[in-house]
């Protein structure tokens, strides 16, 4: 399975929007450190979202400020992670 | 009910001339010098004036400031219109030097300290008021949110000394009386107040202190809140200890906290297990040299043996201390030494100095080893009972003092105990003991033909809620609604991972929920 960075995207903003409240304006590019709109649980809850549906693990170096920065940072560690088939 | 904003504004480090570790090689043990948790701190803090009470990644507090602060605290209760002894104070506050003043502040003005979390949610806070009539809130700005906004709200600088009395009168209350109420989730859902004496916290304080290696030279680094009993705990052993503890940082990433370990030359570290299952997965624990570090502890839930197991292998040789408890006893009961680990998988440990533990059947006859059941325990930690409600209080605490924790266990020929399970409800979920209804009765208050039921799930090492919604009368159901009212009204950890419509709820022979049955519907992780 190849993986779109966009879907991964729309996925991973899917996801935090839907644990979050009131944030309509949510986007790939908010900074969800800054605006303090992620708490350690759903941090973790995140990364556990992730490793499960994508059956990819993360290192504990990458489990930091800037790949998990905004939605768009976070969609890049994980193509990153997946290791796609060279073509 | 007032609010009152506290501030303690304060130079940075750079410029003061505190102490942050004690030069002096003063590591005495604790003595217990007041019958009076306040004057015990007023005594500790006379003879550490200099020496760090609390640092924070800006600046540090020395005892005496910290002192001076909770007089002013103490000051300004006692000179209000409608001060009475006793009259209960509601502390909404991170870990912070106001919350330390506000608390022993408090408690210097002869009032009852009532911590709550900075981020409860309004039901909770609501019935919390309504059972203990607090009479003010001290807060900062950023946690003004929940609290009433008709309520009249002041300032109040703890940093000024000036216009501060020379001989404030010394606390009355003590032994017996009550010193603070610590709101917990009972077996119905609803919460109780659990009444803490100053003889439970000063008798839960001198068996910590005698039972982990804690000095006066000592540096914790602390995360778990103070409003917990766990963290409570700390508070108080600490501040004891005359040592000192950084306060202050959230962390958000694992690593931070490892990082903050070294930063700091922090010489404990003390957190529920999840916290330590996080480092162990993220953390990078073990990868970067510790050298001050001389132990970490974990309370606020089981914790498995083969994590407990990597933790003591990965800080050697600073040791590990399991430990186990409840809020009903101030909270600490049980305590494994870092040398029976391996030897007694699984176990709590032996009952820690002071307490008596038992394995009572349902009749109250005391249990042989191995066989499972309640258990009970007895010493001067255990509460007085639950705020304003002798009918549950009877039901755990029996006239001859001895305490049903709830849990039901194991004891093993040499006297270590096993926890087997619980005979409630109750779930632990990141240190916090929660009651499946504070999440259906938000669910059901919200859709009122609807019929929800909460169960714990496993998800990874860790425990969360599923829940399961069925409709009263026929009425669609929207569940995009149901999970946007849960992340809105309820702290994260409450928040259920899984969400489902049944058709019916299963029922048991006696017409009740038969939640064994649901609990199969629950996805696997």
């Amino acid at each position: 399975m190849t993986l779109d960075k966009s879907k991964l995207e729309d996925d991973i903003l899917q996801f935090v929007g839907s644990r979050i409240p009131n944030h309509p304006e949510l986007a790939k590019d908010t900074d969800l450190l800054e605006d303090s709109l992620l708490d350690s649980l759903l941090l973790m809850d995140l990364i556990f979202q992730i490793e499960d549906r994508y059956a990819i693990k993360f290192g504990s170096d990458q489990i930091n400020p800037a790949n998990f920065r905004t939605v768009s940072t976070i969609a890049s560690l994980v193509l990153a992670q997946s290791n796609p088939q060279p073509a | 009910m007032d609010t009152i904003l506290l501030h303690f504004d304060t130079p940075t480090a750079a410029l003061r001339a505190v102490a942050a570790r004690s030069d002096d090689g003063d590591a005495r043990t604790f003595q217990p010098t007041a019958s009076n948790l306040a004057t015990a701190f007023l005594n500790v803090a006379t003879v550490r004036s200099n020496h760090a009470a609390l640092e924070t990644n800006e600046t540090v507090f020395s005892f005496d400031e910290v002192l001076r602060a909770a007089q002013r605290v103490q000051q300004f209760l006692r000179t209000r219109p409608d001060y009475s002894a006793g009259m209960r104070v509601v502390l909404k506050l991170p870990n912070s030097a106001e919350y330390v003043a506000a608390f022993y502040g408090t408690l210097l003005a002869d009032c009852v300290p009532v911590p709550i979390p900075v981020s409860i949610e309004r039901l909770r806070w609501q019935q919390i008021q309504e059972l203990c009539q607090p009479q003010l809130v001290f807060t900062q700005r950023e946690h003004l949110a929940g609290l009433e906004s008709n309520a009249s709200t002041a300032s109040l600088q703890l940093r000024e000394a000036t216009g501060l009395s020379d001989s404030p009168p010394a606390p009355r209350r003590h032994g017996d009386d009550l010193a603070m109420v610590l709101f917990t989730s009972g077996s119905t859902g609803v919460p109780k107040g659990v009444s803490l004496s100053h003889r439970n916290l000063l008798a839960n304080a001198e068996s910590i202190l005698h039972d982990l290696p804690i000095r006066a030279d000592d540096k914790a680094l602390v995360l778990v809140p103070f409003c917990h009993a766990f963290g409570n705990s700390i508070l108080q052993t600490h501040i004891l200890a005359g040592a000192t503890m950084v306060v202050g940082t959230p962390f958000l990433f694992p690593a931070a906290i490892v990082q903050a370990l070294a930063k700091f030359g922090a010489t404990s570290f003390s957190a529920i297990p999840d916290v330590f299952g996080t480092l162990l997965k993220y953390g990078q624990l073990g990868e970067t040299p510790l050298p001050s570090l001389r132990y970490m502890s974990v309370a606020g839930g089981g914790m498995r043996h083969d994590m407990a197991a990597n933790i003591t292998a990965l800080i050697a040789p600073a040791t590990f201390h399991v430990m186990y408890g409840q809020t009903e006893a101030s909270p600490r009961l049980a305590s494994l030494p870092p040398d029976q680990l391996t030897l007694r998988k699984g176990s709590i440990g032996k009952p820690i100095l002071g307490v008596e533990l038992a394995i009572r059947d349902e009749s109250g006859r005391d249990l042989p080893p191995g066989e499972v059941g309640m258990l009970c325990a007895r010493g001067d930690n255990v509460m007085l009972g639950y705020w304003n409600d002798p009918e549950s209080t009877a039901m755990v605490l029996s006239n001859d003092g001895w305490l049903q924790t709830g849990d039901l266990a194991h004891r093993d020929e040499d006297g270590y105990f096993y926890i087997d399970g619980r005979a409630n409800l109750l779930v632990k979920i990141q240190g916090h003991r929660v009651h499946p209804a504070e999440i259906e009765g938000v669910v059901e208050a919200s859709f009122p033909n609807t019929r929800a039921v909460a169960l714990p799930m496993a998800r990874g090492e860790e425990t969360r809620f599923a829940l399961f919604v069925a409709a009263q009368n026929g009425q669609p159901i929207d569940m995009a609604e149901i999970r946007a009212t849960c992340i809105r009204e309820l702290p994260t950890y409450k928040v259920p991972l899984h969400f489902e419509i049944v058709k019916e709820l299963p029922l048991t022979s006696a017409l009740k929920v038969d939640r064994a049955a649901l609990s199969l519907r629950i996805p696997q992780y």
